[in-house]
């Protein structure tokens, strides 16, 4: 049965809490706003693929455009204000002291929001490249990376501010995000966008940066929630421990080299592919340990938080486990330019990035609002939406691209039939992507109802403040 | 990890060293790479592309055809790519040093495109913008890149043969003309040095730096 956290006693709730409400608040909502909004963009995309002549005519929504418009909301909407959001209160919550400079990251997520909104309108009218996960126009680029600086002032000052010298592991994989996706992004526009390389090295700087995000900005802030949580809502203290460093930082080493993979065969050096298939098997002990210190989420039971965090960590080391084996050339041959390839990065985003989000969003929101959802029900559904439509459309992409890739490998097999073989497969991933889209318009419709309630309901003053631990230093 | 410096040195290098050896480490491979000039053919490979080709590249990148066309060709004993006619030999970085926007691509929902212009069967510009503007195996119509207007005069000569009302003609914009002459351009067919799989015992040596050069390289038979 799941429990959902409709109570949240009031001792819990901290100034450190109210006081960030503003930011916090204007990054979850704009975040499940371009959630929905990248759904729906999915649901046209994928039923394009099976019904060519669905909104063909519309030159905004032609297959291309519609996917380049949807990965971009996806990872600069949903992700990255979402991501943000729960990085910068966890930091502050184990930094021990309220965020400051809160101005900062309001003006941020406002600028960073009104580039995205331009970047996607550029998108539709023609003005984006062809670089997975860089189709935004180049006129937003450099916006987009002041205004990411601004957000991450107040996770920054939360880190340098701390109360204690001890740090956490979610504190480094924070950290880690805020600070290397502005390299990463500043160094990606530059060698794409303002002064590209040449001839296949701008592939080869585009697949960098997409793994590099990944690895080094979007699984850190998942495993930022993921390592708060799962000791937090479980009540247990993290086993293995000592092993997190380790894994940390072989994620951060080894994480960016695994790019060259999704290059084998291709024309670039053969060293770049052999190295992503090396680094990928070399980033198992990274998922296997994290598959042992947050072991307490799969405990059966708990509160729907932690059943997030549990389909999120799951999704998340088996997709690990997945890249590694399809690095392999053997597996490669038939997953390789395939709908596989797409159905691990919705593992990947929509599975270990969204999934744990998700949990951190339902553990979070009552705490800065100093009030519970308004409905067990809605998160319950939500909770079976998003599970049910992951699997689907995971499994779904799977399958097709399994069947794809040894159909192409027959030269006998025309386009026209493998289409037609498909089509049950690309039909259930449809009707999966619908179901994901129920559900996170039902999270977004929750929150809307949460914030009217807090916004129409008469002031409530924190009257409880916990007092500083003992023993610590008085700030 | 207290110490914060060490912290955030240990960041840095953690991005630094994958730039270094991934995104430099090619560059100082594949960067040097000039255009190769074939003495016989009197011309340097890859050629460049003409203008409107240009043009047409960039129509291809805003309306995301990368999304399901690939422009690379694996090996021959590496996927079914050469079977399909899609080439005869692997696509190699010098293919695409004259190229401003690359357009690799990661999907193949349609075929690959690297030769499309040098295919045994190619199809005429006519046939092409054509398909382009009805559906066609698979691809959706691309009928907002073709204006409907009166005819004035004449019939234009580049009018397509499709339904409009009385009076009118279909018409392709600059837009489907341009992309149609990159589509047409894609030909990749030039033997490379670097692009033969084995390099035959009895090939002469030339100019110090490319042991294998092609005397008469271009690949007979191409244009089957």
């Amino acid at each position: 049965m799941i429990t959902a956290p409709t109570a949240v006693t009031t001792a819990e709730v901290t100034e450190i809490d109210a006081s960030a409400r503003p930011p916090l608040l204007l990054l979850i909502g704009s975040a499940l706003a371009w959630l929905v909004l990248s759904g729906a963009l999915a649901l046209v995309n994928l039923v394009q693929l099976h019904t060519p002549s669905f909104l063909a005519d519309c030159s905004v929504l032609t297959f291309g455009r519609t996917q380049a418009m949807q990965d971009s909301a996806f990872i600069y909407g949903w992700a990255a204000n979402a991501g943000l959001a729960v990085a910068l209160w966890i930091l502050a919550r184990l930094g021990g002291s309220p965020l400051r400079s809160l101005n900062w990251a309001m003006a941020g997520a406002a600028f960073w929001n009104i580039a995205l909104t331009v970047g996607l309108i550029g998108i539709a009218t023609g003005d984006g490249t062809s670089h997975a996960w860089l189709h935004l126009p180049r006129y937003v680029l450099p916006a987009m990376l002041f205004a990411y600086a601004a957000i991450a002032v107040p996770g920054v000052l939360a880190w340098t501010g701390r109360d204690r010298e001890m740090t956490y592991a979610s504190q480094w994989y924070a950290v880690a995000a805020l600070f290397l996706f502005p390299w990463l992004f500043s160094i990606a526009q530059t060698m794409l966008v303002f002064v590209p390389e040449r001839g296949v090295l701008q592939a080869l700087v585009a697949g960098w940066y997409v793994q590099g995000a990944w690895t080094l900005w979007l699984a850190p802030l998942a495993l930022t929630a993921a390592y708060y949580l799962v000791p937090k809502v479980g009540g247990r203290v993290i086993p293995n421990y000592d092993f997190a460093a380790l894994s940390f930082w072989t994620l951060l080493f080894v994480g960016a080299w695994t790019g060259g993979r999704h290059l084998i065969g291709g024309p670039i050096p053969a060293w770049v592919a052999t190295i992503g298939g090396v680094s990928c098997a070399l980033l198992l002990f990274h998922y296997i340990v994290v598959a042992v210190n947050l072991r307490d989420a799969f405990v059966t039971g708990g509160s729907i938080v932690l059943k997030f965090v549990r389909l999120g960590v799951a999704a998340y080391v088996f997709g690990g486990f997945l890249d590694a084996v399809t690095a392999i050339r053997g597996v490669a041959l038939v997953t390789q330019f395939t709908f596989f390839s797409a159905a691990q990065s919705q593992l990947a985003i929509s599975g270990g990035f969204s999934l744990t989000i998700f949990g951190a969003i339902y553990f979070l929101v009552p705490r800065i609002t100093g009030q519970p959802w308004p409905s067990a029900g809605l998160i319950r559904v939500h909770y079976f939406c998003a599970l049910l439509g992951t699997a689907g459309l995971v499994a779904g992409l799977a399958v097709a691209g399994w069947i794809q890739g040894h159909e192409l490998n027959d030269p006998a097999v025309t386009f026209a039939v493998i289409g037609a073989r498909t089509k049950p497969w690309l039909l259930l991933a449809t009707a999966a992507q619908a179901v994901l889209l129920l559900g996170n318009v039902l999270l977004l419709a929750h929150l809307m109802r949460a914030v009217a309630s807090k916004l129409l309901a008469p002031v409530v003053v924190v009257i409880f403040r916990q007092p500083p631990p003992m023993g610590a230093p008085a700030s | 990890m207290k110490n914060g410096f060490l912290f955030f040195l240990g960041l840095f290098f953690s991005l630094a060293i994958a730039w270094a050896g991934i995104v430099l480490g090619s560059h100082v491979q594949l960067s040097h790479l000039a255009p190769y000039f074939d003495e016989n053919e009197g011309k340097a490979f890859p050629e460049r592309l003409p203008g409107i080709a240009v043009r047409g590249q960039l129509v291809y990148q805003d309306l995301g055809c990368a999304a399901c066309h690939t422009q690379q060709v694996r090996r021959p004993d590496f996927g079914s790519d050469k079977a399909r006619g899609w080439g005869d030999r692997q696509s190699v970085a010098r293919d695409y040093i004259s190229q401003p926007a690359v357009q690799l691509g990661e999907s193949r929902f349609g075929p690959d495109l690297a030769n499309f212009g040098a295919r045994p069967h190619a199809v005429d510009a006519a046939r092409l913008t054509q398909y382009l503007y009805e559906q066609h195996n698979g691809m959706p119509s691309y009928r907002f890149l073709f204006e409907t207007r009166r005819i004035a005069g004449e019939r234009a000569a580049n009018a397509l043969n499709a339904p409009a009302p009385a009076g009118s003609e279909v018409v392709p914009t600059p837009r489907v003309v341009a992309l149609v002459a990159y589509l047409q351009s894609l030909n990749n067919v030039y033997e490379y040095p670097e692009a033969r799989p084995v390099v035959p015992p009895a090939a002469e040596k030339k100019e110090g730096e490319h042991p294998a050069a092609p005397a008469a390289a271009k690949k007979e038979g191409v244009h089957k």
